[in-house]
């Protein structure tokens, strides 16, 4: 494999270098050669390229000549079949399907690399109990809240702050999916396992909000990735409601977003983005750049 | 979407360049047609203006006294103000035209645009636009930041008049075309046409 690559760059060499032959054939005298003997700097000109197309030349060779021929025809499976479709419509499945086993080959390779990362970082979401005679019974996690109970919890937290609403919306059975508006500043929508928090997307005030679309503007692209960090950070499997209370009391800070400037560099800008990032304890604006 | 937008004179030969930003070839172009009546007595006028940035939409601005009366209708308004120009005296009609290139910076949008009236350089105004943010209130500060890290100090800090007393409502694209009329108005009291 990695003689073919180079042998194929070796090509491409000797490609752009013959065309640089021809491109000079093609200017013939130009004004760089200058008035005096302007014949024979042209002639040395081409001489000088011609030798180069040689070098490069016998440079193909050596890398075709300790390439090894493919032993026999290639086994193409049942995707041979394919060649002999008829249909006019399906004969180009098959470039359609070299990209697809790509992808299953890239998706499988990232969900090992994030099996690996998180397997080290015990990021746990629910409580495992090893005991297994309490196994059997009903666990008491965070995603397993009835309706009326998530209903009854976002109902205090919409009273919580005044600036801050909470609608609720359940369009995939009854797990809820919030949008929380915050002032005129922005908006977010929540999606919910129980009282898990499963996704955020935050967005500015006058977009429109899905759960699987981001924002349009850079800051709030940047408030998305840190509300789920933060979300992580929070999260608590045994004490769901603590969780949501951390995180709407990070997620409030928000509504100074644009009118606080950082607390470690004083300025409201850096790479042109306001302080997108918020201590967690202490609520402290600080540019991601800034940050402690 | 929060503007703050400050009119300056500025030498023409500047060339702008944004590092990190990236320009396109887009012109903000607001022209103003001002048509004077003279029925009933007292003087009206109609400022249309076109945005680039709003290419579907004409608005227009009619002063009566100290009533001021916005309007944003679609394109074929611009075929009934051709009507009225018949129907009024055509006399003293100005037309002043704001033109230059457009950058976007990450999420902030400016607008150099150099002012000619009836083909006579004017000026240039300078438009920042801060589009995540709805309340000119909330991001004030930060425009002014913006504006003097590339302006220098030398830019005022004070809020544009229009804007004063509208700094806690939501931004409307008609707030951009009040300060830029506003600030044709300066041009044209400047030359002594009306
Ligand atoms: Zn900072």
């Amino acid at each position: 494999m990695e003689q073919l690559q180079i042998s194929l760059s070796a090509l491409k060499v000797l490609r752009s270098s013959v065309g640089q032959v021809f491109y000079s054939l093609a200017n013939g005298i130009r004004a760089e050669h200058g008035e005096d003997n302007k014949e024979n700097k042209y002639l040395l000109e081409l001489q000088e390229l011609l030798t180069t197309v040689g070098t490069n030349l016998r440079d193909v060779e050596q890398a075709v000549n300790s390439l090894n021929p493919p032993p026999g025809p290639f086994n193409l499976g049942n995707t041979a079949y394919l060649g002999q479709e008829t249909t006019q419509d399906r004969q180009a499945l098959y470039g359609t399907l070299v990209n697809v086993y790509k992808w299953t080959d890239k998706a499988h390779e990232y969900s090992n690399a994030a099996h690996q990362i998180l397997s080290q970082n015990s990021l746990k979401r629910s409580s495992m109990n090893s005991n297994r005679a309490k196994r059997n019974r009903i666990q008491t996690g965070a995603h397993n809240f009835s309706p009326p109970q998530v209903d009854q919890v976002m109902a205090s937290f919409d009273r919580l702050y005044s600036d801050m609403s909470i609608s609720i919306t359940r369009p995939f059975t009854s797990n809820a999916v919030i949008h929380v508006t915050l002032g005129h500043v922005l908006k977010a929508i929540i999606a919910f396992k129980g009282l898990m928090m499963e996704r955020v997307v935050v967005k500015s005030y006058n977009e429109q909000l899905d759960l699987w679309s981001e924002s349009r503007y850079k800051v709030f692209q940047r408030v998305t990735d840190h509300a789920h960090a933060t979300m992580l950070h929070f999260y608590n499997p045994n004490f769901p409601e603590l969780t949501l209370k951390s995180f709407f009391a990070w997620f409030h800070s928000f509504i100074s977003l644009f009118s606080d400037s950082c607390k470690r560099c004083g300025l409201y800008l850096h790479s042109a983005l306001p302080p997108t990032w918020r201590d967690p304890k202490s609520l402290d604006p600080y540019h991601f750049e800034c940050k402690p | 979407m929060g503007t703050g937008s400050l009119g300056r004179t500025w030498p023409a030969k500047n060339k702008w360049q944004i590092p990190g930003g990236y320009e396109n070839g887009e012109n903000i172009n607001s022209q103003s047609l001002p048509i004077p009546n003279q029925k009933n007595g007292g003087q009206r006028t109609v400022h249309v203006l076109h945005n680039s940035e709003q290419p579907a939409s004409v608005f227009a601005i009619l002063e009566y006294g100290n009533k001021v009366v916005p309007l944003i209708a679609d394109r074929l308004f611009d075929l009934v103000i051709l009507k009225m120009t018949n129907v009024c005296t055509d006399k003293k009609q100005t037309k002043i035209e704001c033109k230059g290139p457009r950058f976007e910076l990450v999420d902030f949008c400016i607008k150099l645009g150099s002012v000619t009236m009836t083909q006579n350089f004017k000026g240039v105004l300078v438009e920042i636009e801060y589009r995540p943010s709805v309340v000119p209130a909330n991001c004030w500060e930060l425009i002014r930041e913006f504006v003097q890290g590339f302006l220098g100090s030398a830019v005022s800090s004070q809020i544009p008049q229009y804007l004063q007393n509208r700094m806690n409502e939501i931004y409307q694209p008609m707030d951009t075309i009040h300060q830029y009329l506003e600030h044709f108005g300066q041009y044209r009291k400047s030359t002594g046409v009306i």
